[in-house]
């Protein structure tokens, strides 16, 4: 009985101690998880990683190394997280910093070329292109899988730029941050990015079209 | 606008970012007129639709569950996070306090030295004048006549200062730098040449002062600045004052001669 009443108080306090942390900025957790504190790094962790496992993905299209940066960049946080510099930049650029460099690490060590053609690596949205649903579904399906492969195809420095800044929603000065460069640069390659993009749209929306009025007609046809 | 302008901007036109009102009236104005501008902008306007379909989808998607343990389990490894211990290092304070220590010890020699080996170097503006003679020394513990104690107990009664007329301020002001014309020197067994510049002569590198310095040069150097030499003498020196600037650069010279040797 008082074994249990201690184990809820010891859960009560730690719950009080998170709530605490949660209005804790970014660059405090990280001051307090350099200190030791678990539930700091815990929760760090919890606001972080998504947008970095994204980014990951996004720049890879591949799971499995998305989630080895993932792991990566934190271990990284918890080994030299003092080289972290609050004037540079916020905590969260400073991660998309890290994530940027070890996926580019894994791309020239690896020697990773992503294929798109044959689309055998594909598994974080097969289920979105196998998934039964109604016609627009599926062309919003195809539409989302052409726009992803199409990313995926640009050169690495168009690539991350339209993941920053299109993908991620982070502002031109945050990808600017975070890519080391001036936002003109960003602004000029977004541009440039959107161009090779709506290039190697265009044939497959045109391929789209011309089947949606295919369907239109037969479904005439059959009228 | 034309259709290059339009080009520029359409990305952006697309992605909904904040522009002048004049630039996006201009643009939908000409969107309305052009088709292939219009055509270009539909085409943006869908590629944004698709990268943000592609964000939506790709917002549910996370790393499995293994990652965070993983960090986890390497985070209670007591070698990964140092806990930081709020000790305070002293080494760079005592560090700081012997080298100025050292600093001052050296500064203190320094100066001894320079001082007991400094050459003796006849300046002239420190020669006396007749006006203002030698002040005779007397002992510290002499005694003091009568007639001067009851001063000496006074206290020390500083000179009225006396208002200096225009032209007396403007002959002190003058002193300073610019160069006496054949006249005596201060010492008054003396007579000099003027001044000639030696090079260029700035006279605002001497705003900021200068100093005269006696030194002996060979007869001959007079023969340089055009003065007749008596060349059965040309092996002795002559006296002569230099003239240096603030920086120690040597900006004029006048040769000096003893009234004696006249």
């Amino acid at each position: 009985m008082t074994a249990g009443r201690i184990t809820m108080t010891a859960v009560l306090k730690s719950e009080q101690r998170m709530k605490a942390n949660i209005e804790l900025s970014d660059a405090e957790l990280l001051r307090r998880m350099m200190a030791g504190d678990e539930e700091s790094f815990t929760l760090l962790y919890k606001r972080r990683h998504p947008s970095i496992y994204r980014f990951a993905l996004q720049m890879s299209g591949s799971q499995q190394l998305a989630e080895d940066v993932t792991h990566d960049v934190f271990l990284f946080l918890m080994k030299d997280g003092r080289v972290f510099d609050p004037s540079r930049g916020s905590v969260s650029s400073f991660l998309f910093g890290v994530a940027r460099n070890y996926v580019l690490r894994r791309f020239r060590g690896d020697q990773m070329a992503v294929q798109f053609a044959d689309g055998e690596d594909d598994e974080p949205f097969d289920h979105m292109a196998n998934e039964p649903s109604p016609l627009e579904d599926l062309t919003k399906a195809e539409m989302i899988e052409n726009v992803r492969r199409a990313v995926l195809s640009l050169p690495e420095r168009y690539r991350e730029v339209v993941v920053l800044c299109e993908l991620q929603e982070l502002s031109y000065g945050e990808t600017a941050e975070i890519l080391g460069c001036a936002i003109g640069t960003v602004r000029s390659r977004l541009h440039r990015a959107r161009g090779l993009l709506l290039a190697k749209l265009r044939p497959s929306r045109e391929q789209a079209e011309s089947v949606s009025s295919a369907v239109v007609e037969s479904a005439r046809c059959f009228a | 606008m034309n259709c290059q302008k339009f080009e520029s901007l359409a990305a952006e036109l697309a992605r909904g970012e904040m522009m002048e009102v004049d630039v996006l009236v201009d643009a939908r104005a000409h969107e309305a007129e052009c088709a292939n501008c219009s055509s270009r902008l539909r085409d943006e306007e869908m590629l944004s639709r698709g990268l943000h379909a592609l964000a939506i989808e790709m917002n549910s998607l996370q790393p499995s569950a293994f990652v965070e343990e993983r960090l986890l389990a390497t985070f209670r490894q007591p070698s990964i996070v140092v806990p930081i211990t709020p000790t305070r290092n002293y080494r760079p304070y005592w560090l700081t306090a012997v080298a100025a220590i050292l600093l001052i010890v050296v500064g203190l020699v320094a100066m001894v030295w320079r001082g007991s080996d400094k050459p003796k170097v006849d300046f002239a503006v420190n020669q006396p004048t007749p006006e203002q003679p030698n002040e005779i020394k007397t002992p510290k513990n002499a005694a003091v006549p009568e007639r001067d104690k009851s001063v000496a107990s006074l206290p020390p009664q500083t000179k009225p200062k006396r208002h200096l007329n225009s032209r007396e301020l403007q002959a002190r002001n003058s002193r300073t730098i610019r160069p006496e014309s054949a006249v005596t020197n201060h010492a008054s067994n003396e007579v000099a040449t003027d001044f000639m510049p030696l090079g260029y002569l700035n006279p605002a590198s001497l705003q900021d002062g200068g100093q005269i310095v006696r030194v002996e040069v060979p007869r001959t150097t007079m023969a340089s600045f055009g003065f007749p030499v008596n060349m059965d003498r040309y092996n002795e020196r002559v006296k002569a004052d230099v003239l240096l600037g603030v920086d120690g650069v040597p900006h004029a010279i006048r040769f000096v001669q003893d009234k004696r040797s006249q």
